[in-house]
């Protein structure tokens, strides 16, 4: 299943033709649909049920924009998206695929389902595919509409974050947060889109490793993991403090660079 | 041949005739009052369910009393909301060991459950609840009759149960608890020397997982004394629809949703029944290591 997921991953990134990128999404999720529900638990099933639904939804969206491209142009190189109404519809599948806001609401849970290492994929491996497309597609995308659901994915993952305490949901909503970051740039300046996505997927990987090796799913088991590891409870309030992005850390690195381009474009 | 011919170039004619008997014959059902289901009812169920239409109140005073109930329940979530997880401080959420969901002290405490016996399959249980002395704690009593309703399906009857409601917020949203620092259920109970089970529905998002239940079994003292029970979560079996199922795993408690404390059907004894209940609630038991109690298949 991992192979078949670097092959959906390989493909999407690879290709110019919106079928092979949409072959490349489908290889992606029903690779890792087993892996979601492998301990088939309920929860774990339901977590791969709602996983399956938004992203074949996605999917369907994404090849109806390619497939309204390529009637009004005649053509599907995924560079020379023009028509409007299909780049709406390609910014909404997007969104539904990544979980920026207002698609956001199956990550949590999704996250919850999955044991730590398929969440690590999830966060990661399987947001790559779509900034791919976001970035290949970015100069013909409405800047309004990916401003305002980047906005609200900053201000929800950080407000709906507070009070949980289930350490996937957290990671979660920092995820869909930092997806907020990654969307707002994307129109003014797409490689800090990608740096920025470089930086997270490190910091996240690192996060999803130390919990993997404590088996920390919830803040009360995390209270007490300085007494078994103390060196990797200390890297890990690191890593943390890099994901919330405080300054001398890695993780404030992409975010002064967006709000310095921002601040260019007259927005911050 | 000819016949042939002579029969499609008539059928066209019978056909509209035919076609618009069986037309009527087929919007028959619609067109009568009759039901479209059976109209058999089984003994102990209601005998006509309104349409929900029917129920609703237009009253406009009402509906305004019922926006502000809703919003002044709003304001307090919000209000909790800001102070941590569940409305308590994230030091409190972190730290606590025991927690008391239930009390029964007063009336409202026993509104929050709702009892039920085999009356609605027909049988003759009978079952009461109210409160015991002194209001100190919830008197469950009645009697099991395993007389088996005369209905031609039903093979097993006597039982009777106490569930709790489901904790609703503001607009009859569904609230769940996270139990999840906990690995106790903790029950002071007293009572008559008969085994109980203590359900655990975890109300699950989709419709094929929504007869999935935990179970585990209370057996009580008939004494005088009052018996603190603590039944760990890694104890609670997985049955579906009442069948104890081969593929078992543990109660995520992150989401649970205390919907059910069932009560007596092991036993299959006629008579009297009584339990008296104190309080339940949740205890983190530092001394309890296990995981889970059953062997689950490996699969992959």
């Amino acid at each position: 299943f991992t192979a078949s997921l670097l092959l959906g991953t390989t493909l999407t990134i690879s290709s110019n033709h919106w079928i092979m990128a949409w072959a490349g999404l489908e290889i992606n999720t029903l690779a890792i649909l087993p892996m979601i529900s492998k301990s088939h638990h309920p929860r774990a099933v339901e977590a791969a049920t709602k996983y399956f639904l938004t992203q074949a939804t996605a999917s369907a969206l994404l090849l109806f924009s390619s497939m309204i491209n390529a009637w009004q142009t005649g053509q599907w190189d995924i560079t020379q998206l023009t028509n409007p109404t299909s780049c709406l519809i390609l910014t909404s599948a997007i969104a539904m695929k990544l979980g920026l806001v207002p698609f956001h609401f199956w990550f949590p849970e999704v996250l919850q389902g999955t044991p730590l290492t398929t969440g690590l994929l999830l966060s990661t491996l399987m947001k790559f595919p779509p900034i791919t497309l976001l970035y290949m597609t970015s100069p013909s995308l409405n800047p309004t509409v990916l401003t305002s659901m980047a906005i609200l994915s900053t201000a929800l993952g950080g407000w709906m974050g507070l009070n949980q305490t289930q350490i996937r949901k957290i990671l979660a909503f920092s995820s869909i947060s930092h997806l907020g970051w990654m969307t707002i740039i994307i129109s003014y300046n797409p490689k800090l889109t990608l740096l920025n996505f470089y930086l997270y997927a490190l910091m996240t990987t690192a996060t999803f490793l130390t919990l993997h090796s404590t088996k920390a799913l919830k803040l009360s088991t995390l209270m007490t993991t300085w007494t078994k590891a103390p060196a990797l409870n200390a890297a890990l309030l690191l890593t943390l403090l890099s994901l919330a992005g405080l300054p001398p850390l890695t993780g404030f690195l992409p975010k002064w660079l967006i709000i310095q381009e921002l601040t260019k474009q007259d927005m911050a | 041949m000819a016949v042939a011919v002579v029969l499609l170039s008539g059928a066209p004619f019978h056909g509209g005739c035919c076609r618009h008997k069986v037309f009527l014959s087929l919007l028959g059902p619609l067109l009568s009052n009759s039901k479209l289901y059976s109209s058999y009812r089984r003994p102990g169920a209601e005998p006509k369910k309104k349409l929900s239409w029917q129920n609703a109140d237009f009253s406009f005073k009402k509906s305004i009393d019922h926006l502000k109930t809703q919003l002044s329940l709003l304001t307090k979530e919000t209000q909790d909301y800001l102070q941590g997880p569940g409305g308590h401080p994230l030091s409190q959420h972190v730290l606590e060991q025991t927690r008391v969901l239930w009390q029964f002290r007063s009336q409202e405490d026993l509104n929050k459950w709702v009892i039920s016996s085999d009356v609605e399959i027909g049988g003759k249980s009978k079952v009461y609840i109210k409160l015991g002395r002194n209001n100190q704690a919830a008197l469950l009593y009645g009697t099991l009759n395993t007389e088996v309703p005369r209905d031609g399906e039903t093979k097993y009857s006597g039982y009777c149960s106490m569930r709790s409601r489901p904790a609703v917020g503001s607009f009859n949203r569904k609230k769940y608890y996270d139990w999840s620092n906990f690995n106790s259920l903790y029950l002071r109970v007293r009572g008559d020397g008969r085994p109980w089970m203590v359900n655990i529905y975890t109300d699950p998002y989709f419709s094929h997982q929504k007869d999935d239940l935990y179970s585990y079994f209370m057996f009580t003292r008939g004494g005088p004394y009052w018996e603190e029970i603590k039944i760990p979560f890694s104890k609670f079996f997985f049955s579906s629809r009442g069948r104890v199922q081969d593929n078992q795993h543990p109660v995520w408690l992150d989401k649970a949703s205390f919907l059910t404390l069932g009560l007596t059907i092991g036993d299959k004894v006629d008579g009297p029944f009584q339990l008296e209940i104190d309080f339940i609630g949740l205890l983190n038991d530092r001394a309890h290591r296990e995981e889970f109690a059953y062997e689950t298949y490996d699969k992959n």
